[in-house]
């Protein structure tokens, strides 16, 4: 089962939208962890988060976006102007950092020189960066107003009760996720850091009944399995964007496990539970707003410290690899922080900065995580 | 860093150049030139300040006394608060609170000291802030970071969602140095009634978190007092605007960068209003004489600049134009959209208004005139959404009768290299010859200046411009 999470979270489109398409239900991209899948998923539609997996060209990406941008929205951009996102209905941009909001721009420009390549319905969500009695206030009113431009965009309609039933189901599978993460900080970790990813990454591009019911499977089995560790080093990655398994594989092959992390894409999606007893709406704004695990939310380092904090006891590591796409300001100057702090502490770590998309950089980022592991060794 | 650059403490190191040069016209014209040749690092910048004459003068005193105003601030028992340039700072001084802004800090380390901010900026990267970040924050950020200036007592921004990149210099800051941070933060829309609501609530808590910080409460009849010299200063600023309408301008280049630097440090003061009269009084003779504010008194071309000027190598940018007679027509920075600005007229939804009939209307319309600063208003949503930048470009270039569009930026900043490229093609499209540059304006090793002004000449040359 793992197996096809690998092959899900290795490709842009998989069997499952397939299938999802011919039964003629809607397909929605979303570029960011801030816009509510709940919400798509009680509109019948299956929602999707955006990738740039696979890109082997940037002839597209580069065309809009200037030279000194994160190559994650590059990637997706290259895809999109290739026809690789045309199963999609519809898109949804926010503004995650600068380089993720202009996605917005320079896919409907892109969309003007490559027919066909935008989506019918392309939203754009603003998303507060803190968290007040105001902001999750507006940002509410921004989910309403999302919500009637899908109802009036693909006439369909959006009830409390099917809101509640999509909150239900997500949480559900962030329990799970959860408990993965869990055993996964255990001493017998029964899964490496490469297909625990692909656990994570695979419930992005999935309908989520049927990712919950083989989650379900995959934890169970789980339970029983043998660890994997075999003396190696436990290890946690921390930072931005990563959907490449071939990076997480990387870093295994030199000796360790990634048994925890706080990546974009990576654990850090699932931790929170929305309150099921609340008004729908304000418990899905409160939950996502108040999610403040990505640094585009100013001035929460502190939290965001703890958390790694936490996670590095529960999960007993050995050293912390900082790692951001490069133009990642956000990411990147944390993680110079997060060096110096947790240096501090007596926990070893490593900064890395690096390119999203193929991993042409094998050799320099084997290299560098080699060393690293002679260090903690 | 160089030991011998801990040796000073950038603050006060500029600000004891800037007092000392602000004083040299202060004797005879031959004793000016005398000391010219004493401080050869930035004669050229000076004295492309200087020869402006009283304005100039003025210009450079006014710098001395702000950066007194930071460097003496703890002994005067005044808070310090480290911002940013589109942070409006009317609200700070209400509070007796006084502003650090570090990009202004680093134009002034840029243009004075012999080798730039270059050490500063790399300091920054030693500490953990990354390479690819703003070099308009990571100039004089790397002296504070490195203990090399006053300690702020807090840190404001209004950044996020308009530049993360310059917000999270700010973040990073109050992270690594642990002082208190406040962000204002805006929705992607500026007109509508949700937008400026949160602008209200968010303006209003900022107060509180000044009240907090300062231990005092804002004072009304202060507020009041510099409420109504910024009205003062938007007819000033709406009359100047005006001027720069005329073909050819009256101004000289340079007063566009007095203009904004004089808002952005001194806003709401009684003198960034004397600043803006004495501009206007050279401004007023040329316009009577019908000459341009060049050297030559004439005008072979007029240039928008969309974005920020270029600031290395001893201000040659402003040498640049006015040697090739190019006016210059302004910039993002120093577009602010009181209401009765000649570029308003088009958009009267999106300009803002000062009222000081009590103090709602008072904190209102410093909410309004925050959500208005460059860069907070212009790029904060799609470039082409109404009220954005690409809206805004199309009006200044069409109102000021522009001959080309050009932009200049940093390497840092994701916003506008999201996008520029987009932007320039709909700008061309317009029928509106624009250039990109690839350099940094804070930071001469990326592209020199030499270089940016051959570009600049090539551009001018091939696209016919000014025969």
């Amino acid at each position: 089962m793992i197996n096809e999470f690998k092959e899900i979270s290795s490709t842009v489109s998989n069997p499952y939208v397939t299938r999802w398409k011919e039964s003629g239900k809607a397909v929605i991209g979303y570029s960011c962890t801030f816009i509510p899948d709940e919400i798509i998923h009680a509109a019948g539609m299956l929602p999707f988060r955006l990738r740039g997996i696979g890109t082997t060209s940037l002839s597209i990406g580069d065309t809009y976006f200037g030279p000194v941008i994160c190559s994650f929205p590059k990637c997706i951009l290259q895809l999109a102007g290739q026809g690789a996102y045309t199963f999609l209905d519809g898109a949804i941009i926010m503004n995650g950092c600068d380089s993720m909001r202009r996605l917005d721009e320079c896919w409907r420009k892109a969309g003007d020189d490559y027919a066909g390549t935008l989506p019918q319905y392309f939203h754009y969500m603003g998303v507060p960066h803190k968290v007040t009695d105001y902001s999750i206030a507006w940002f509410e009113e921004e989910l309403n107003r999302f919500i009637e431009s899908i109802e009036k965009h693909f006439g369909v309609k959006i009830t409390k009760t099917a809101l509640k039933n999509s909150i239900r189901l997500y949480n559900e599978g962030r329990a799970l996720l959860i408990e993965l993460d869990t055993m996964r900080a255990s001493e017998h970790s029964p899964i490496t850091g490469e297909d625990a990813t692909a656990v994570i990454l695979a419930g992005f591009a999935m309908p989520r009944e049927e990712y919950t019911r083989q989650l379900r499977e995959v934890i169970s089995e789980l339970r029983e399995a043998p660890p994997v560790l075999d003396g190696r080093k436990r290890l946690m990655v921390v930072g931005s964007t990563n959907d490449d398994l071939e990076f997480i594989r990387l870093i295994e092959e030199s000796g360790g496990v990634v048994v925890a992390d706080t990546m974009c894409f990576g654990s850090r999606s699932h931790r929170d539970l929305v309150d099921e007893k609340a008004d729908p709406l304000t418990a899905l704004a409160i939950r996502y707003l108040s999610h403040k695990f990505c640094p585009r939310m100013f001035g929460c380092y502190k939290e965001r410290l703890g958390y790694i904090m936490e996670r590095i006891q529960e999960a007993h590591i050995d050293g912390v690899i900082l790692q951001n796409i490069r133009f990642c300001d956000l990411h990147g100057s944390e993680n110079g922080i997060f060096e110096r702090d947790l240096e501090a502490q007596g926990i070893p770590c490593m900064r890395m900065e690096r390119e999203y998309g193929p991993l042409v950089e094998t050799g320099r980022v084997k290299m560098r995580v080699d060393a690293f592991m002679e260090r903690i060794a | 860093m160089k030991r011998e650059t801990r040796e000073y403490q950038y603050d006060w190191n500029i600000w004891s150049i800037i007092e000392n040069a602000s004083l040299t016209y202060d004797g005879s014209p031959k004793e000016y030139e005398t000391l010219l040749s004493l401080v050869p690092h930035f004669r050229d910048a000076l004295h492309a300040i200087i020869r402006q004459g009283e304005p100039g003068i003025l210009f450079m005193k006014q710098i001395a006394t702000y950066l007194k105003s930071i460097v003496s601030a703890h002994e005067n028992g005044k808070k310090v608060a480290m911002t940013t340039f589109c942070f409006a700072p009317p609200i700070l001084y209400a509070f007796g609170v006084v502003p650090l802004l570090l990009e202004p800090m680093t134009v002034l380390g840029t243009f004075i000291l012999q080798r730039g901010t270059s050490e500063y900026l790399d300091y920054c990267c030693e500490v953990g802030f990354t390479e690819t970040s703003c070099s308009s924050q990571r100039g004089a950020l790397g002296a504070y970071l490195a203990g090399l200036g006053v300690r702020p007592d807090m840190i404001v921004c209004d950044s996020p969602g308009i530049c993360d990149t310059n917000a999270n210099s700010y973040s990073f800051a109050s992270a690594y140095l642990d002082i208190p941070f406040y962000q204002l933060c805006y929705p992607p829309t500026l007109t509508d009634e949700r937008a400026g609501m949160f602008h209200r609530q968010d303006f209003m808590n900022l107060i509180s978190f000044l009240e907090e910080q300062t231990g005092s409460r804002l004072d009304i009849d202060r507020l009041r007092e510099i409420v109504a010299e910024i009205e003062l200063q938007n007819e000033l600023i709406n009359e100047f605007t005006e001027f720069q309408r005329l073909v050819p301008s009256p101004i000289p280049p340079i007063f566009n960068l007095f203009l904004y630097s004089g808002n952005f440090l001194m806003g709401g003061t009684r003198d960034f209003t004397e600043l803006l009269r004495s501009m206007l009084k050279t401004i007023r003779l040329n316009a009577s004489r019908g000459v341009s504010g060049m050297n030559s008194g004439k005008e072979r071309l007029r240039g928008f600049f969309s974005y920020i000027d270029h600031y290395t190598t001893d201000l040659r940018l402003w040498n640049f134009l006015d040697r090739n007679e190019i006016s210059h027509l302004g910039c993002i920075l120093s577009t602010f959209w009181g209401d009765e600005a000649p570029y308003s007229s088009e958009r009267t939804d999106a300009v803002f208004t000062m009222k000081r009939d009590s103090l709602e209307d008072m904190i209102d319309s410093l909410a309004m005139q925050m959500s208005r600063m460059p860069m907070v208003k212009s790029i904060r949503g799609p470039y082409d959404a109404p009220n954005m930048w690409l809206d805004d470009t199309l009006i200044m270039t069409r109102l000021m009768k522009a001959d080309f569009v050009a932009y200049f930026g940093t390497i840092g900043c994701r916003n506008t290299w999201g996008m520029v490229k987009s932007y320039a093609r709909d700008l061309e499209r317009s029928g509106i010859p624009t250039l990109i540059m690839y350099a940094d304006a804070f930071d001469d090793r990326v592209q020199s200046w030499e270089a940016v002004m051959d570009k600049m000449s090539e551009f001018i040359h091939l696209r016919g411009l000014g025969r």
